[in-house]
Parts: C-alpha cells; structure tokens; sequence
C-alpha cells in the first residue's frame, strides 16, 4: 500500500511532462519590437538576437548580431502567431527591452498595442515605448556603434538621456498605460528619427569605419492624446515639457550675459538637482496652474564679463538663468497648449486637489486645458562657480594691465 | 574449532581441570593448534615439584611484561613454605606475591580463559589447581598516535586517534582531567569481541541518553564490529534517512568538545573514528576550528559554509530550472550569453547537467580509490579531456562546466563528509524535478526535504533544534548560525536537556587593563 502511494506520487510528478519547458536553443529572443500600420494592417516587426554572433567564444565576425523581419495582421497576436511561418524558434517576447511605435500606427491609435500589454504576461511593462518619425522597422535595422543589440543600444541611449540631459524622459510602458490610464489621458512618448544623409547603417561593415553616415538619435516629443498621436513638439520644448511636469533629473542649460535672453547664450550651467511643484488654482471655471521650480547647479562655463567669485554677480548670474529656464518652460508650455494634450498631467493634478470641480472640469477638458494659464517663479542656486574666478578673457586683459 | 564450541561459549561452561596436561591441551584445540599461541612449560625453584604453564598469544601481548613482569619473577619465585600446601593456595599466592603486573584475574573456566587470552593476558596455569591466573600483558605492535588525516585545521591541535581504544580513551583523559568522565566498556561481537566504550561527563550529561546508549548497545547482535559504522546503524535513530544522526569524528579535541557540552561519545575498538551523540543537523556545519579561531573569522566561514551547502545542493537545478523554464529571470546580456554557449549543443539541459554531474562523480570516486602515484593521470583526463574538450567538441556548454565545478567545490567546503554526502544525493533529485517542473519543482523537493529533516530526532532530540522547535530565551542558539564569542557562551546547547546546562557563571569577560 505504501509502494502504491509512492508509485502514485511519482506518477503525479512523472506524467506532467515537462510543462512547459524550453531549452534556450529553441526561443528566438528578441531584442526589440516595431509597429507600423500599411495598407489597412499591423505590420510588426522583430528585431531578433542572434546568440552565436555576439558570444565572445564562438563569434562570428562579420555578421550582424540582430536579424529584422517584419509579420502582419488584423491585429497584434494574430500577426505575431504568424512568424512561426517564417522563423524556426519560438519568438520569445521577456527579453525585449523597447517597443518602437512608427508614426501612422501611432496616428491610428496604441490602444491596441496597451492592450496586448495589459492582458499578457509575457509582455512586460518595463519595456522602453518610442515613437518613430519614419516606419519602425526602417530604425530597428539601424546598427549602432559600441552597442551590439541596436535594441538594448537604444534603451540605454534613453536612460542615459534621462540622467544626463533630461530633455526626454524614459518612458516605459508601464509609465505610457499610467498616464493613459490616468485623469488626463494623454502622454508624451520621445521620438526616434534616423538622422543623417546616408542611406543607413544596416551592414557590419558600416560599423568598420570611424564615422557612420546615419545614426539612430532622440528627436522630438510625440504627444498622445487619448491613444492616438496629434503632434510632435521640438526637443528645446520637450526640456520645457520635462521641466513643467518635474522630470527633469539633471540638465545642463546655456543662459546668455544680459538679462530677459538678451543675446548668445555663451555660457552655461549644469543643473544638478531640481523640483518642480505644481499647484491649480481654479479660476472662474479656468484654471491656473502655479509652478514653483527650485533649481541648483554648478557653472560650468562663462564666457561673460564680471567675477562670478562676488556675491552680487552670483546673484545676477542666477537671475539670468532662472529667466532662462523660465523661457524654456514656457516655450514648453505653448508647445503643449497648442496641440492640447495634457501631457503635462495637470487634469490629474486638479483631480486629486479639487475632486468635486474635477468632474465638472473633466467632461470638456479638452476645451479646458488650452485656457489654463501657467505661471512660472524659478529659484536658482549657483552652489559653486567652478575652480576659476574671472572669464578667461577678462583674465587675459588683467595680466596685460 | 567445531561449530558446537563456539557456541558453547555462552551456553555451557568448561571447568578448568585439575591436570595442567588436560587444560593446555584444551586450550591448543580451542585455538585450533594457532601457531601464534605460544605454550611455555616450566618448573619453579620455589615448587620444583609442580609444573607451571605461561600461556599466551603472541604478537598481541608485550613480550616485554611477559619476560621482566611475569616469566622471570615466576621462576625465581621464592614462597613460604605454608603456600604451598593446597593446590589453589598456589595460584593465590602467585597472585599476591609473584607476579608484577597490575591486572591480574582469577578464572575456573576455559572459556573465560580463553577469553581474556584473546584480549591479551597471558594465562598462567599449575598442575594441580583448578584456577587460573591471567596477567594483563595486553601490548604488541599498533599505529602510534599521528597527525589526523581527515579533519585537517589550521590552528587547534593535531593528533588523531589510532586503532586502539585504551590509547584513544587514554588522549581524552588526558584532555579531561576529571572523575567526571565515566567510561564504560562493553564487548560487541560474538566472534570479535571489540571493546566498544561509552564515554560522558557525569553530572552534565543526560541521564537518559546515557541509558538509553546502553540500551541500544546492549541490543547489538552481531559477530563482529570492525568500525563504528557497524555500531552506528544499529543505534541510529532512523535508518533510512540521508542526514546522519551521529556524528564522528577522527579528532580527540572534537570528541573533548563534544563531552563538554553533554553529548556522549561511542568509541570502537580497532577504528579511530569515534561517534557522539545526540548531535543536531547544524552541528555539522561547524568544524572545530571554529572554536579556535577568532570569533569573527569562524562566524564568516560558517555562514560561508551554509552558503555552499546549499550551493552544493542547488546550483545545478536551479541552472536548469533558469536556462528551461525561466529565461525571463536572468539579465539579457547573460541570457545571450549562455544562449550562444548552448547553440549546437545536442541535449536538453537536464541531460546535459546530468551527463556533468555524473562525470565528476565517477572522477571523485576515482580519485578517491586509485593508487597515488596515477593521480595526476586522473587530474589530466578529468580537466582537459573531460572539461575542455567536452566543451570544444560541442557535447557540454561551458556554462554548464562551470556550474558543475563550482558545485563540486563548495562540496568540498563542509567539514563532515557524511553531511556533504547528502547534498550530494539529494542535488540528483532535485535536478530531476527542476527540469520537469522548474522552480516549482526544487520547492516541492526543498519542502521534502526540510518536513524529512524537521521529523527526525537524534537520540530523541529534534535535528533541527534549535531552530525547529526554536529555542526560547536561550542566546546560545545563534551558535547554529554564527559563533558567539567565548565569554558569551555561558549555556550549554540546550537542546540536549543536560542536568548541568551552564558552563560558566556569567559571561564576563576579564576586563582589560588601561595604563
């Protein structure tokens, strides 16, 4: 009787067979995904990693480390159950790191892409989402320089925007669907363009000269409204947008020697720690938006004249770069206003402040939103003006006097 | 020897004749006419009139204490004249007056006589009495005490038992200079006879275990005991089981520990490999040397040694599980990585951990039983033929290499063999169930394991004491995980139920002077 029982657990355990078991030779991983719409259809694109060209041991120079093809479909699964016509692994989707979204299909709408997203496990949020200028497939077949997987180069390509200029934010879809999903039902996702006068990087060869002719590059903020995209605001206003709704991680800003923007911006100031708070003030069914920026920041560059060592100079400096970044912000905000798209979040702001005006507000937010006014108080604190006093110039004048 | 005879050994009884002709020749047969038995006759100046006999086996008695202690004074022997008068008077004053050794025995019987003779004494035999005297001349050539071999430390001391039980008894008395230590000797083995001796501290130990030891001891029933494993199958709580419920050792010093804190140690005649009981699964996690090193230092190295414990149980299946099931878990950089080293490798990754695994145990074992001088041939064929080459010609991944060798070397890392054989054993299992059901395979297979260890008892001691069932109030259960320092280490382990759990009054730590 004991055997029996013995026997039946082992049988229990034995006779699964091995579920759902999938050696690591058997999945195709994919590096990147892309979205574009043609001729009344999905077309989803696969940027696929070849292992075997990008192993140290067994690498085969030569070859490109990722292959692009393209599926489609009436919709998503449909046409990603398709590649299994046309490709000898199982497409595996854990590893993908962005999902490129081409202009027409973002035009058309990425509700069916959140979906997707929504409802699968296999599809994780944490995937980087861009918009392209062009088709997406056109740009995941771009190579990149220092990065083996064009994928996973262009996914650190915005991290390393988000910590080091901050004129785009990473967006994750996670972070798309939230917003989306949100009060004001409207995101900003940052654009990608191939830019240059090549014809592309798409051969291994290309990689072996010391300048491409193309390069993959962040250009542009596509704003989505409801799920569709309605316009593309420039990357100075896209700084503005980060700014306004406090994204803004660590940047750098040039500010020129005058006040009110008067003249070049020669000179330059790295931001090294920023808020920004907002806060709605309704006003005659309008609304106001106050948003109080605090800012500091090192100089890195000054090409003016005056001894940034004195106090009162310091002061005049800050002054002209919180005009600056107020002009920024505001150049952002005329950007957002124009295409109305509350990309900024304020409708969730107000919602969460003012629940009971909220609902009056939200049934013709779009109208709305436009009217709001936004009004900008920076404070910007120099904490240090580098390892020299006067401009280099002036300095050089001194030593002749 | 007839069949009969031996058993007669604990049934019937054979009187000593009067005859010292009829007795030796008896003793001869018994013996089987052995050539080592050596049968000396000779006459006494003191009784010249009646024939004496030494009676001994060679080889296992001290030719020494036979010539200077017992053969020499028996021949020169001067007795008073009123000695001699009855036969037995004889052999009670031999005893009382001749011969010069401290343990002596009286006997009637053959077969207690024979007994003692194959323990070592020599036997000495007058025409005319029914007695006989034995005289402990127990000696001859043994292993003497040497360097260990198995349980090497760094600092602590450096001797290992040997064969011989009085020597091994004798080390820890040495070491534990009290009347405290109570030894207690039993015979094992209806053929063998081995001394298998109980040793415990009075008065710290439990009562209970004590007799209970004995008990199971007594029960024993066997023809012969040629090492403790003999006796530690019999007395074990749970035969079958992976995890050992007692633990042996090679070393005195572990052995003194052991005492120290209550547990009673079994020690066989003919082996150097002493057992102590009742332990529990963490005692096995620590190595004497963690006594004796810096407070600091040992608790790193026991956390070090759980760490690859379960290494050394889980590597390989939870590189399967990862690599057949859960390829999302791992960083993508990595997952390429290892998904190039398995292009063109022909098995799934079960087979081929599988496939490793038992390679390297056959190589284990074969390094174990070869003869020393061909080692470094095994070294050869198990690195570059069997690693490198295994790999190149496409039968394993590398990745999969290094798995299995990281595997075997954290095996290397526990200090009781017997508990890292069960890592061993147990990893096969749950490699199996990882590559049929991935992680949810090794955590059904863990969860057997841990309600298998959690049901054992040692000498009716949890084994997972004193984390299941957790120890209450007493800081000395940290002592499973870290080494507390000494001063701290106030209470024995209190999960043996000592009659004397303190070891000392207080931690206190003599306060350090300042100048």
């Amino acid at each position: 009787m004991k055997l029996v029982r013995w026997l039946l657990l082992l049988m229990i355990l034995l006779l699964t067979g091995c579920w759902n078991r999938v050696e690591l030779n058997d999945i195709a991983i994919i590096s990147a995904t892309g979205i574009d719409w043609k001729d009344g259809k999905w077309i989803l694109s696969y940027q696929v990693v070849i292992p075997r060209a990008i192993s140290s041991q067994t690498g085969e120079s030569g070859t490109a480390a990722v292959n692009v093809f393209s599926t489609s479909g009436d919709n998503f699964r449909f046409a990603i159950s398709k590649a299994s016509e046309e490709l000898s692994r199982r497409l595996y989707f854990s590893h993908n790191q962005i999902v490129i979204i081409g202009q027409e299909a973002a035009r058309r709408g990425i509700g069916p892409l959140m979906e997707v997203y929504l409802r699968n496990h296999d599809s994780r949020e944490t995937v980087s989402v861009f918009l392209s200028r062009s088709d997406a497939r056109g740009i995941m077949e771009q190579l990149i320089p220092l990065e083996q997987i064009p994928g996973a180069a262009i996914q650190r390509l915005i991290v390393n925007e988000e910590i080091g200029s901050s004129a785009f934010r990473h967006m994750a879809v996670h972070d798309a669907l939230m917003e989306l999903l949100g009060s004001s039902k409207a995101t900003a996702i940052p654009g990608l363009i191939i830019a240059g006068p090549g014809e592309g990087t798409e051969s291994v060869g290309d990689l072996g000269k010391t300048t491409t002719a193309t390069k993959v590059r962040l250009k542009d903020l596509g704003l989505i409204q409801g799920d569709k995209l309605v316009g593309w605001v420039s990357d100075e206003q896209s700084k503005g947008v980060m700014w306004l709704s406090d994204h803004v991680e660590r940047s750098t800003v040039s500010f020129t020697c005058a006040d009110n923007r008067k003249g070049k911006p020669t000179s330059s100031v790295r931001i090294l720690d920023t808020s920004t708070k907002l806060k709605p003030i309704p006003a005659n069914g309008k609304w106001i938006v106050k948003a109080d920026v605090e800012a500091s920041g090192v100089l890195m560059e000054y090409n003016c004249s005056g001894d940034p060592s004195k106090p009162q100079e310091v002061e005049k400096i800050e002054k002209r770069i919180e005009e600056e970044i107020k002009g920024i912000m505001t150049d952002g905000w005329e950007a957002v206003r124009k295409h109305k798209a509350d990309v900024l979040g304020f409708g969730a702001l107000i919602h969460k402040r003012y629940p009971k005006q909220w609902r009056e507000a939200s049934a013709n937010w779009e109208e709305l939103f436009p009217q709001t006014e936004v009004e900008i108080t920076v404070k910007m604190r120099l904490s240090s003006t580098g390892m020299s006093n006067q401009n280099f110039k002036e300095a050089q004048k001194k030593a002749e006097s | 020897m007839t069949k009969t005879s031996q058993t007669s050994n604990q049934s019937a009884l054979t009187p000593l004749s009067r005859s010292l002709q009829v007795n030796a020749h008896a003793i001869h047969t018994r013996f089987g006419g052995s050539s080592d038995l050596v049968i000396r006759l000779f006459r006494s100046d003191a009784a010249p009139e009646r024939q004496l006999a030494l009676i001994y086996i060679a080889g296992i008695v001290d030719a020494d204490v036979i010539n200077d202690s017992v053969l020499a004074p028996l021949m020169s022997m001067k007795l008073p004249s009123y000695m001699e008068e009855t036969e037995n008077l004889l052999i009670e004053s031999l005893r009382a007056c001749v011969v010069s050794v401290g343990s002596v025995k009286e006997v009637s019987t053959l077969e207690e006589a024979l007994q003692y003779m194959a323990d070592g004494m020599c036997l000495i035999l007058a025409d005319g009495s029914p007695l006989a005297l034995l005289a402990e001349a127990g000696g001859g050539k043994d292993r003497s005490v040497d360097v260990t071999q198995t349980q090497t430390v760094i600092r602590g001391p450096q001797r290992g038992f040997v064969e011989d039980i009085g020597t091994n008894i004798s080390i820890i008395r040495r070491i534990i200079r009290s009347p405290n230590l109570h030894v207690q000797t039993h015979k094992i083995g209806s053929q063998t006879h081995s001394n298998v001796a109980v040793l415990y501290l009075h008065g710290v130990a439990d009562e209970s275990v004590v007799k209970e030891m004995y008990r199971r001891l007594a029960a024993i029933d066997i023809d012969g005991v040629l090492e403790s494993g003999y006796i530690e199958e019999f007395i074990q709580d749970e035969s079958f089981t992976l995890f050992p419920t007692l633990m042996n050792t090679e070393r005195p010093d572990t052995v003194a520990a052991a005492l120290l804190e209550g547990r009673v140690a079994v020690m066989v005649d003919g082996t150097p490999i002493a057992l102590m009981a009742p332990i529990t699964f963490f005692s096995f996690f620590q190595s004497p040397e963690d006594f004796y090193q810096r407070f600091d230092i040992s608790s790193f190295v026991r956390v070090i040694r759980y760490a690859a414990y379960i290494v050394s149980m889980l590597l390989p299946s939870l590189y399967i599980a990862v690599t057949t099931f859960h390829q999302e878990m791992l960083p993508t950089t990595l997952l390429i990585s290892l998904a190039a080293q398995r292009e063109g490798v022909p098995f799934p990754g079960l087979v081929e951990a599988l496939l490793m695994e038992t390679t390297f145990e056959v190589l284990r074992e074969a390094g174990l039983r070869m003869p020393r001088a061909i080692g470094p041939a095994i070294s050869i064929v198990g690195a570059l033929v069997l690693g490198q080459s295994a790999v190149q010609a496409g039968i394993v991944s590398a990745g999969m290499v290094i798995i299995v060798s990281f595997t075997a070397i954290s095996n290397f890392v526990m200090p009781e063999f017997n508990m890292a054989a069960t890592s061993r054993i147990i990893r096969f299992g749950i490699m199996l169930m990882a590559g049929m059901l991935g992680f949810f395979g090794i955590f059904i297979s863990l969860l057997f394991v841990l309600v298998h260890l959690a049901s054992l008892r040692s000498f009716g001691v949890p084994y997972m004491s004193p984390i299941a069932p957790t120890a209450k109030g007493s800081g000395l259960w940290r002592d499973a995980f870290i080494r507390i320092p000494w001063w701290a280490i106030v209470m024995r382990p209190m999960d043996l139920k000592l009659r004397n759990p303190r070891r000392q009054r207080s931690a206190r730590k003599p306060p350090a002077q300042r100048h």
